[in-house]
């Protein structure tokens, strides 16, 4: 009989993580309904903030992380790096889609409306969106060696508008969104921090779950093809 | 329900949908990942079996 196929590398390290994320999501989740005080003004409705902002945070990062291996593939060449950042900007690009969904839905119960776009912050988080978005576009209108290098270089440029988003609500003269973390610290009182940390590590050790799953299932395709070709060529 | 909780359980329902949706989407890939390996590893059992076949009754000497 045929051996059993070797373990592809990070399966391990994919369980782990997973298993991590569960783990805090549970504990995050518990924490945020049953713990966290609620707040005086906005009343159970804040209560959106908790991941809303952790999984905003996380967005950035996995363009941030798409940026990196972006770099790191024009420097290297090798296929890892397209790997990590086309998965990072899928997972990224999820993440976003979350934000702007559950953001419309706090808005619609904060402020009666589901979108204001003189906002700066709204507007430019929906550029970003749109942005990564097109990521998919332009790397389905190349092939091989020239997709990997116009994806790179798109997710090096894209990155440009993460930064705008950041910042835009800060510069901004007038604007609905509120902003809680301040260079002074964060707006909100020790026992809410905790568990924004708490929500912030659960969606983190989730991106990172589904960063590894994402990584483990390109190998294993690559592999399976590779394998293939053997054997149609032996 | 009042206060907003009906926004609360949209926000989270959605969250929890879309990710569940995703991770289903893996685990659908994965799946048919290991359907293709089985395959090949059955093709590769036959080519092994043709290639050495057991020996027949009364060939022993």
């Amino acid at each position: 009989m045929t051996d059993t196929p070797a373990r592809i590398p990070g399966e391990r390290a994919a369980l782990i993580w997973g298993v991590l994320a569960t783990i805090l999501v549970v504990v995050a989740s518990i924490g945020v309904f049953l713990v966290a005080p609620g707040d005086a003004d906005q009343g159970i409705v804040q209560r959106i903030f908790y991941f809303h902002v952790a999984i905003a945070i996380v967005s950035l990062v996995a363009f941030a992380v798409a940026c990196v291996a972006g770099i790191l593939f024009l420097r290297t060449r090798r296929e890892r790096w397209d790997d990590v950042g086309e998965a990072a900007i899928r997972i990224g690009l999820l993440f976003s889609v979350l934000v702007v969904i559950t953001g419309s839905i706090w808005a619609k119960a904060s402020w009666g409306t589901w979108w204001v776009w003189s906002d700066p912050r709204l507007v430019t988080y929906l550029i970003v969106v749109l942005i990564y978005a097109a990521y998919f576009v332009l790397r389905s209108s190349a092939e091989d060696d020239r997709r990997m290098r116009y994806s790179a270089i798109y997710s090096i440029a894209g990155f440009a508008s993460v930064p705008l988003s950041f910042y835009s609500v800060r510069v901004a003269e007038s604007f609905v969104h509120p902003v809680v973390f301040t260079r002074g610290g964060a707006n909100m009182p020790g026992s809410m921090l905790v568990w924004f940390v708490v929500s912030q590590a659960a969606i983190l050790a989730l991106f990172i779950a589904l960063l590894e799953v994402e990584l483990v299932g390109r190998r294993s395709e690559r592999a399976l093809r590779q394998l293939v070709l053997r054997l149609e060529n032996p | 329900m009042s206060g907003g909780a009906q926004y609360v359980v949209a926000a989270y329902a959605v969250i929890w949908f879309l990710v569940l949706a995703y991770v289903v989407v893996l685990a659908a890939r994965s799946a048919r990942i290991g359907r293709r390996l089985e395959a090949i590893t059955r093709l590769l059992d036959r080519q092994e079996q043709r290639a050495d076949p057991p020996d027949a009754p009364g060939d022993a000497p």
